[in-house]
């Protein structure tokens, strides 16, 4: 498949390697040289130097014989033209946009098949504001994931120093009630895809595959000590921010946004009911203890400044906080966080790169979540008639070492699979693969070639 | 570095040139000349030792490399399939001398076609065979092979083709790396195979016209015969080499597109019309040069400053006249010729016809300042500007390459060659041409050379092959700093 990305900022680079390195022809435009040399130095694809906006550009770059356009510029504008540039080039190629203003998302016709003919949107703020949601359904968890429409959901904790798993083994959590299903555990930024045998340690963090209808139960097992959740600081009044102070204010949820600036707050104000608007600096100590930080359960950090974020989700956790969600761009600080006592980050960059991916991905993949240091992904696909996986016990069906079935969603039934589970034709699998065998996976999930 | 990773590299390279000395044996086989043990053993001894290494360096992770490890991996490649490639002449009797031995494979390899052979005859026809293999093998480059061929190297294999074809503008022909490594070596088989059709169809024997195609492909030069192309003296065969010696001295992905019917940038290539210009400029000359003095007749002149122009400016260094004893103007320009070399990204040596170019570019827009100081003028080459840093690292590889070159030809002189003989050798060898002026001469070799000299030689061959900067980095002690 040949994929052109136009934009070779965080978000295309990034794409444009894990593509690369799943053997796909890419092609990456940017008008920056730096960047351009960058890419030559670290990434097995094809560079061009120019704007993705130039038709000659683009044709240079082999648009006619594409499959799929990624404009994943920092420009919304740029993106556009770039989508409606490869609509007049090459009708049929997919096209993916990254847009972040909410006047363009607005206005639904524009990206019609009669216009633009985008395929997908990609906008990283609803999905972080989507995420942190998620979290805060979830006391305890650092990361939530959703498959089968919200039915399925794979869930990440930290097993702390008294959890009654710490050192046990994989067989052991069998005997549970619940039958947990831990499908990938990250131990000190390596993603182990584990066997019965693995056992989990302190400091671990482990996901959970669990219905939504048990996720109480499962919340309990891992984290016995969560209370739900009951206050929330947000710092920073910017997009993300101010989108989620009003998801919160029609929820009962007691929360507060913080930020600097006289007129986002003002005007933040206006909208609200309940939430309370605060103007202050979210490095003040003092304001924070005055706004009874010690007993928060949950503090956003989205403020613009990422290495702000970072110390305010510190300071806050050294006032008392319980948890901490911090916003960092930057993909390259990510891994490390955890280590000084972040516990969940929020990375525009890494939901976008997300979602692109997820639409990138060969046959019917419905949805693809890179898992912490991005070393394995957590996949869900619809089992097709043809594939080799269905209709034969679990036990004889080869499947590649560092991939496992996490989960089978038939109709409204979600099975954990045994050896002898049999998956039928169109049901939903929820895989754990290490990257390195997402291509036999692939294979094996999609059509045969002697079907045709 | 990945000591590692360079190890288990040149494992896989060893495998390969191993298994590839199954050609030499096969054609031993056909002719019964006696060197068939001989290249068993050197392709049994080969195999095992790159298949020992490869075991000896197994580990995770074998495909992560950087930048360094990319340098070393080729320098040492290259080094090493030389020195293997040795075994057959060795082992043969052919050339029972190490020195003269490694000269001859580094030669081979590195497409100079300096040889120090005097009865180049006498040798068995599997171990010229291997010789002229030596040279196709190295024309398009060993490590680009290697990167068409193994499976999957990623960011690894770009780094390695950096290293090994390090053309002032990158040109991926294909998104992945390995994609267009295949690409311009189905380019380079394809134009070889048309070559031995040519030369077949026109009464050369099958084995000669293999051995000369593997040859002139990659701007090589050596000839099964003693006196070269000269040997046959026969007009067809002179034009169809002229002709595919032009063809190798053209940048590869120009031919690529070519066959892919883009004939645009065929025809709109900057590069491709001044080295056009150039060698039809210098046909010219010497042919009304050599009109006269050397031939009575206007078409022979025309015929042998074609052929040895198109020989020199693409480094081949086949030879059908003895230019030695032409006028000084003519020999002159065939030196000049030596330094030019021909397009980058062709098979070619020399500084290349784009480098020049971009060289009195720069020149004569620092003439230009004078008279307009705050005029804006980049450097152009077709219509696009060329980087600041592209610019200062030709001019790196130029001062680099002069003064490699001088430091040599002193050398040369210290051990008692004369002042042509001495610049002659060096200008051949570092512009990977092969036959030189003087005692190296198009009718002579380079047997008479000492032995220091000859070592000299083959380090600026393997210096003009991997144009400088690749070997010549791993002799700074910055390098190896940690």
């Amino acid at each position: 498949m040949k994929i052109i990305i136009v934009g070779a900022g965080e978000v295309g680079f990034h794409i444009a390697q894990r593509l690369s390195e799943e053997n796909q022809d890419v092609v990456l435009i940017d008008k920056d040289p730096q960047k351009i040399r960058r890419i030559n130095d670290h990434l097995d694809v094809q560079a061009f130097l120019g704007s993705g906006t130039s038709p000659n550009v683009l044709k240079d770059s082999g648009i006619k014989e594409a499959d799929m356009l990624v404009a994943a510029t920092d420009s919304d504008e740029v993106n556009l033209i770039a989508c409606l540039l490869a609509r007049h080039l090459n009708h049929y190629m997919i096209k993916v946009a990254r847009i972040r203003n909410w006047e363009y998302l607005a206005e639904k016709d524009l990206f019609d098949k009669e216009l633009l003919g985008v395929d997908h949107i990609i906008n990283p703020q609803s999905e972080m504001v989507d995420l942190v949601l998620d979290l805060m359904e979830v006391p305890g968890a650092s990361e939530v994931i959703n498959f089968a429409d919200g039915r399925v959901k794979l869930i990440g904790f930290n097993i702390c120093k008294d959890s009654p798993f710490a050192g046990s083994d994989l067989l052991s959590l069998k005997e549970l009630e619940e039958k947990p299903l831990i499908g990938a555990i990250v131990r000190e930024g390596q993603v182990i895809i584990p066997s019965g045998e693995d056992t989990i340690q302190t400091d671990d963090l482990v996901y959970v595959v669990v219905r939504s209808d048990g996720l109480d139960q499962v919340t309990k097992i891992f984290c016995p000590h969560e209370e739900t959740l009951r206050r929330v600081i947000i710092i920073g009044a910017g997009q993300t921010g101010s989108a989620l102070a009003a998801a919160l204010d029609k929820t009962r949820i007691n929360a507060k946004i913080i930020d600097k600036d006289t007129d986002n707050c003002s005007k933040l104000a206006e909208t609200l009911e309940r939430v309370v608007v605060i103007e202050g600096d979210g490095t003040d100590k003092e304001l924070l203890q005055e706004e009874n930080i010690q007993g928060t359960d949950f503090l956003v950090v989205v403020t613009g400044d990422e290495e702000s974020n970072i110390l305010i989700s510190l300071l806050g956790k050294g006032l008392g906080v319980k948890r901490t969600i911090t916003r960092v761009s930057k993909l390259s600080y990510i891994p490390f966080l955890s280590t000084i006592g972040i516990d969940t980050v929020l990375s525009p960059r890494l939901s976008a790169i997300r979602a692109i991916l997820q639409y990138i991905r060969k046959g019917k993949v419905i949805s693809v979540a890179p898992l912490k240091g991005e070393y394995a992904e957590a996949i869900e696909a619809e089992a097709l008639e043809t594939s080799d996986i269905v209709n034969i016990p679990l036990h004889k069906v080869k499947f590649p070492k560092g991939a496992i079935l996490g989960a089978i969603v038939r109709g409204d039934e979600i099975i954990i699979p045994k050896g002898d589970s049999i998956v039928r034709p169109n049901d939903r699998l929820i895989i754990f693969a290490a990257r390195k065998v997402l291509p036999r996976l692939e294979k094996l999930l999609t059509v045969k070639l002697e079907y045709f | 570095m990945h000591y590692k990773v360079i190890a288990r590299f040149t494992a896989i390279l060893l495998i390969f040139l191993g298994i590839s000395m199954a050609a030499p044996l096969l054609v031993s086989v056909i002719y019964r000349d006696g060197s068939t043990f001989p290249v068993l053993w050197s392709l049994t001894v080969t195999t095992l030792f790159g298949l020992m290494l490869f075991i000896c360096s197994w580990g995770k992770n074998s495909t992560q490399m950087n930048h360094r490890d990319g340098v070393a991996i080729v320098t040492l490649g290259w080094v090493m399939a030389a020195l293997f490639g040795t075994l057959p002449y060795l082992l043969s009797g052919s050339i029972p001398d190490f020195t003269n031995a490694y000269f001859e494979s580094v030669s081979g390899f590195t497409t100079t076609g300096a040889s120090i052979l005097n009865d180049i005859e006498r040798l068995p026809e599997g171990i010229l065979f291997w010789r002229s293999q030596t040279q196709w093998l190295g024309g398009m480059g060993i490590i680009v092979l290697s990167i068409a061929i193994l499976p999957y190297l990623g960011v690894g294999g770009m780094q390695l083709y950096k290293a090994e074809i390090p053309s002032p503008v990158v040109d991926k022909l294909k998104p992945r790396i390995s994609e267009t490594a295949k690409s311009l070596w189905k380019v380079y088989v394809l134009i070889t195979v048309l070559e031995i059709l040519l030369l077949k169809f026109g009464g050369m024997s099958v084995f000669d016209s293999i051995c000369h195609s593997f040859c002139t492909l990659p701007t090589g030069g050596f000839s099964t015969k003693n006196a070269s192309m000269a040997q046959f003296n026969n007009q067809y065969y002179d034009w169809v080499v002229i002709l595919f010696m032009l063809a190798a001295g053209i940048n590869f992905s120009l031919h690529y597109r070519l066959l892919k019917g883009d004939f645009r940038k065929f025809g709109r290539d900057a590069e491709l019309k001044v080295f056009f210009v150039i060698v039809a400029l210098f046909v010219l000359v010497i042919t009304f040069d050599i009109y006269g003095p050397v031939y009575d007749s206007l078409g022979k002149a025309f015929r042998y400053a074609a052929f040895q122009v198109s020989s020199i400016i693409t480094t081949t260094g086949f030879v059908t006249a003895d230019y030695d004893v032409w006028p000084s103007f003519s020999k002159f320009i065939l030196l000049m010729c030596m330094f030019l070399g021909a397009m980058a990204g062709s098979t070619g040596g020399g500084i290349k016809t784009m480098r020049v170019m971009l060289l009195l570019k720069h020149g004569f827009r620092e003439i230009f300042r004078i008279v307009h100081p705050h005029a804006v003028t980049p450097v152009k080459l077709g219509g696009k500007a060329v980087p600041q840093d592209v610019m200062s690292s030709i001019w790196g590889f130029f001062i680099l390459y002069m003064g490699l070159f001088i430091a040599a030809a002193i050398i040369m002189a210290a051990l008692g060659l004369d002042l042509v003989s001495a610049i002659s050798s060096v200008a051949a060898s570092i512009g990977n041409i092969g036959p030189g002026l003087g005692i190296v001469g198009p009718v002579k070799n380079y047997q008479s050379i000492p032995f220091i000299g000859k070592w000299v030689l083959l380090f600026c061959m393997l210096l003009g092959r991997l144009e400088i900067y690749t070997v010549i980095v791993l002799m700074t002690p910055e390098y190896w700093r940690k």
